[in-house]
């Protein structure tokens, strides 16, 4: 149990999975360590109420990275995906929206609403494929040091301008406008129907400390247009069996090259002597040894709790202090005794097997983000629900369901009270809000778990509960992630290295950061750097 | 008909920059303003008798010495004052920040509020003044864009690269990261108090539709950095005799260099035939041929009212319909019978203290909360104030004893939500002088006269679209090769020998006379030759 490793990997989220995937492929002894009692991080499922199985924080996948599908094998060990064929938007006046999969249905269904806004969108749709596909490399490269001699990093640069010099004039300006503007200003320039608008540019927000009106969330909407589902660009979907599934699957192929996997193991320090990383403690004291170190937390737990500061420069830490990791999410999970009822849409239509959206517009999510800037969490929530037991049974009982509620904004600080004492009333709350729009609900809700930002860092490990272990805003993407000079995975600790969210590519069910960190690591270990 | 070699359309400041220049290069010039005066919103105007009003602009702090020189505005009359002190930023209760333009003197004051912000600001705005400079090299560039592929400078790129390596690479990532980041994420990294961050973060929404956490702010309180400033606070300045006066220096320079400038005669239409513009049709009927022309006004006005539309690619008029012009700011001028007392410490009370930026807003979240107003078709309930007396560092301006008030409102958005601005006009000018009231007691009885100009005043009077002052918002997507829309960054238009050179174009608003002399280096560059 303590013979020494060639790796460790810190927390067993799926990027650490994928890690340690890799490396074991690779022929490296790897022992990942897991707080918890399951991994899988923010990509779990646990039965809280019998024969009701949650996927507790992250609910749907997209931008699972194919290379990481095929390399480490996954098929091989029962991953299925199931499409999400819908985006469900009730409105307050009696009215509707919904997206489909097939084009020329929604087409229909938006002409209902704006004619002009059905032709704009299957422009809009050929446009946004463009530019993702253009985008997609840059996901799976390491990002080049912007100011650096060394040929690797000059190379690395001139590729990504020779890139985008590629792309063509116009969607060069495109990308430029998409980098830069509000996901509400890139869509006024496309739509007028304001819940097609607020319902497109929300996925503009998840996650993040802005609204639809905010600059800088243009770029999000991309990075969710990015998913690469069956070669279907864009197609969200459920893993059956829930999210635990696709850290299940990658924790069964990494056991399957070699690797170990403890879970209740807490890793407590990071030991360090002369400027070198060469082992873990843990909670319970236990020291063990490695050559290399990967920390699949964020940088703030591995920076400012796991390693003492006189290693580190103290510029560094500053830096790392500064590393913007403001949490404003939450989720609601309910185990129902039948289906909602929406009031615009009554019965078990196919709108309920598909994601439900209450944005009905661009002013009630801005309002909703106006709440969490000044300290409280929305009044009326932006959520995103889905009811993934329709199209997968084994999630609970026949005739029963769960489901799942992503709620933003929840801001991880609040002015008055605590999370802990205001957890109830937050979801009372979203139970409030939805019911609105579907009476029924709180008839039959059998059980509710509330993820408020406190829990998702308590019981996740993520800072402040920021889902993606730190913001995905312009000054902290590519080459200035997580730390501006450190976005090659390599912390200023030798043996050290970082593979979570808060790496390039940033964040979502990817296990792009796992995968490239990995790659790093045996480049290094081939070059002795290690 | 006499032709002339060029017609500039519109006598704002940037317009005569062009005229100036194009004039000094031998070309025969003519400037066609539809006011009875020039200077566009650089004008001082005599509403009340013995006060002179600076109605729109009141600082030309960042206009560029480089046209100064070039064109001897000082020997026509031109001289910018400094500011003394830089800032003045007064609680309601009464604790106020002083930032005076001697540095030594600066750690101390603000010292009295944090000790550790007076330890970081030097380091802070000289950070901001390295920063600032690349991005006056970076504005300096030749922007390459699709209406001159000829123009792809290489060479310039290299030197660009060379100077951003200089940088060192501290600063270097610091430029990268802090010009897409948040004013309150800049600052909030800094310091720690409040008052002195709102006075900067302010810096950072002038003009703006967003509020000091949106990114790019930072971007925005560099670009308001440019002209002289300490890296983090502008430190000029009034021009003396009146805003006025410097439009009036730039037109005794052009007119030297043999312009023409004629006042009350409007343009309606650029004539254009073949696709190549010929010259205008004024209101009178009158045609005027040119081989040049050049509109001063905001690139919608030109598209949208001085060219047929049938000239135009339907897809260029759409990307200029959606260029994000939307006004936010209002002015109101006052005539005052003695200087409103701030309620503030004895040794901040001097009159003196008041010769530079006044800055009302305590803190960053009231100026994000008077952002909030405007998303919604709202003008702020608590707006917050840059105000400036002129007066008081240049009495010319007022009778003795008596002083004009200079004041921007923000947020008051040009599209009011159920409502509109004749309706609201009261309203907000009882706002802003009850707001001014709480601060200074006493205000109100000393008001002579006032002048308040809505966002539709600032339309009608200045012809500014939507009444945005830089004629489009100063935001990351509309700046550089995105302005005034991608691909047309460099004064042309597909209008043949139709040239824009306005705030609308590169490098942006603010009275710093640099479209102007941009747009004329790039007509010389490529004037028409003779058949």
């Amino acid at each position: 149990m303590n013979g020494k490793y060639d790796a460790i990997v810190i927390g067993g989220g799926h990027n650490g999975l994928t890690n340690a995937a890799y490396l074991a492929k690779a022929g490296k002894k790897v022992l990942v360590l897991e707080r918890r009692h399951l991994v899988g991080g923010a990509a779990v499922t646990e039965e809280l109420y019998p024969g009701f199985k949650y996927s507790v924080c992250s609910y749907v996948v997209s931008l699972l990275r194919p290379e990481v599908i095929r390399e480490l094998e996954l098929p091989n060990y029962d991953l299925e995906i199931i499409p999400l064929d819908s985006t469900f938007t009730p409105m307050p006046d009696g009215n509707y929206l919904v997206r489909w999969g097939d084009h020329a249905k929604t087409r229909r269904e938006i002409a209902r609403h704006s004619i002009t806004d059905a032709e704009a969108y299957e422009q809009y749709g050929q446009l946004m494929v463009q530019m993702a596909m253009a985008i997609k490399p840059l996901l799976g490269i390491v990002p080049p040091r912007p100011i650096s001699w060394n040929p690797r990093d000059l190379f690395g640069l001139a590729w990504v301008g020779n890139h985008f010099h590629d792309l063509g004039e116009k969607l060069f300006y495109e990308m430029t406008k998409l980098m830069t503007m509000s996901s509400a200003d890139f869509l006024d320039g496309w739509f007028e129907t304001d819940a097609l608008k607020a319902t497109m540019s929300a996925s503009g927000i998840i996650g993040t400390f802005m609204g639809p009106r905010s600059p800088g969330t243009a770029y999000v909407l991309l990075h969710h247009y990015m998913g690469e589902l069956d070669g279907a660009f864009r197609s969200w979907g459920f893993a059956r069996g829930g999210m635990g599934t696709i850290s299940r699957v990658i924790a069964d192929a990494a056991r399957h090259f070699g690797a170990e996997i403890r879970t209740q193991a807490s890793v407590d320090q990071v030991l360090v002597k002369n400027g070198r990383a060469y082992g873990v403690v843990l909670d319970s004291g236990e020291e063990i040894r490695a050559r290399v170190i990967v920390s699949g937390v964020d940088p703030k737990r591995t920076f400012l709790k796991m390693v003492d500061s006189q290693h580190l420069p103290s510029e560094f830490v500053e830096q790392a202090r500064k590393f913007k990791i403001r949490g404003s999410s939450a989720k609601v999970n309910l185990a129902l005794d039948g289906l909602p009822n929406f009031t615009c849409l009554p019965g078990e239509g196919a709108h309920l097997s598909g994601a439900i959206s209450i944005s009905p517009s661009i002013d009630y999510i801005e309002r909703a983000y106006d709440d969490a800037k000044y300290g409280d969490f929305s009044r009326r929530p932006y959520l995103d629900t889905v009811i993934p037991s329709r199209l997968d049974p084994s999630m609970a009982p026949l005739g029963k369901h769960v489901m799942s509620i992503f709620v933003q904004y929840a801001p991880y600080h609040l002015n008055n009270g605590t999370w802990p004492e205001r957890r109830e009333e937050f979801g009372d709350n979203v139970i409030e809000t939805l019911s609105e729009y579907a009476p029924n609900l709180k008839d039959i809700i059998l059980h509710r778990q509330v993820i408020t930002p406190w829990d998702l860092e308590q019981e996740f490990g993520l800072t402040e509960g920021n889902i993606f272990q730190g913001e995905l805003t312009l000054d902290q993407l590519f080459f200035l992630r997580p730390i501006p000079g450190w976005a090659k995975y390599r912390t200023p600790i030798k043996n050290l290295y970082m593979c979570g969210a808060c790496t390039h590519p940033g964040g979502g069910v990817m296990a792009a950061s796992g995968r490239l960190a990995a790659l790093e690591i045996l480049k290094a270990w081939k070059m002795r750097r290690v | 008909m006499q032709k002339y070699d060029a017609i500039v359309i519109g006598a704002g400041h940037n317009g005569l920059v062009t005229a100036a220049y194009l004039a000094k290069a031998r070309k025969k010039v003519l400037v066609l303003e539809r006011r009875q005066l020039i200077g566009g919103i650089a004008a001082t105007e005599e509403v009340f008798p013995g006060f002179k009003y600076s109605s729109c602009a009141h600082l030309a702090g960042s206009f560029s010495n480089d046209i100064i020189g070039d064109l001897n505005l000082k020997k026509h009359g031109l001289e910018i004052l400094p500011l003394e002190p830089l800032l003045f930023s007064p609680a309601l209760d009464g604790n106020s920040l002083l930032v005076p333009r001697e540095p030594a003197k600066i750690a101390e004051e603000i010292g009295r509020f944090s000790r550790a912000d007076a330890a970081k600001f030097d380091r802070f705005s000289a950070l901001l003044k390295k920063l600032g400079s690349f991005l006056r090299s970076l504005n300096d560039l030749s922007i390459p864009d699709a209406a001159s592929p000829e123009s792809f400078n290489l060479s310039e790129l290299i030197k660009l690269g060379w100077k951003f390596h200089r940088l060192g690479k501290k600063a270097a990532y610091e430029f990268l990261r802090i010009l897409p980041m948040s004013a309150s994420d800049l600052l909030n990294e800094w310091f720690e108090n409040d008052l002195l961050k709102a006075s900067i973060g302010a810096t950072g929404v002038l003009s703006s539709f967003v509020g000091p956490r949106a990114q790019g702010t930072s971007f925005v309180l560099l670009h308001h950095q440019l002209g002289e400033s300490t890296g983090a606070l502008r430190a000029a300045g009034f021009v003396r005799g009146g805003i006025g006066n410097l439009p009036q220096a730039i037109a005794r320079a052009a007119q030297q260099h043999g312009a023409e400038i004629r006042t009350e005669v409007k343009v309606t239409k650029v004539v254009i035939k073949n696709g190549v513009a010929t010259g205008v049709i004024l209101q009178n009927g009158d045609e005027i041929a040119a081989t040049v022309v050049v509109s001063n006004a905001d690139t919608k006005r030109t598209f949208f009212q001085l060219v047929e539309p049938t000239y135009l690619d339907p897809r260029f008029l759409l990307q200029v319909k959606n260029i994000r012009s939307r006004g936010t700011v209002a002015k109101v001028n006052f005539a005052l019978a003695a200087l409103p007392k701030f309620k503030c410490a004895p040794d901040h009370a001097s009159s003196a203290n008041l010769g530079g930026v006044i800055h009302i807003g305590p803190t960053l979240d009231y100026l994000e909360r008077a952002a909030d107003d405007t998303k919604y078709g709202r003008f702020s309930k608590q707006p917050f104030l840059e105000i400036t007396i002129p007066s008081v560092a240049d009495p010319s301006v007022a009778p003795a004893g008596k002083h004009v008030m200079s004041v921007w409102t923000q947020y008051a958005p040009y599209h009011l939500k159920g409502n509109n601005w004749d309706a609201q006009r009261d309203v907000l000018g009882d706002t802003v002088i009850n707001l001014i009231e709480d601060y200074a007691p006493g205000f109100k009885n000393s008001i002579l006269h006032y002048q308040l100009l809505t966002p539709m005043d600032l339309e009608q009077s200045f012809s500014l679209t939507e009444g945005h002052i830089y004629h489009a918002e100063v935001a990351l997507d509309q700046m550089f090769f995105m302005r005034p829309v991608a691909g047309w960054a460099r004064y042309r238009t597909p209008i043949q020998n139709l040239y824009l050179c306005g705030s609308g174009t590169h490098p942006g608003g603010g009275v710093s006379g640099l479209p102007g002399h941009y747009a004329a280096k790039e007509i010389l560059r490529s004037w028409p030759r003779e058949k």
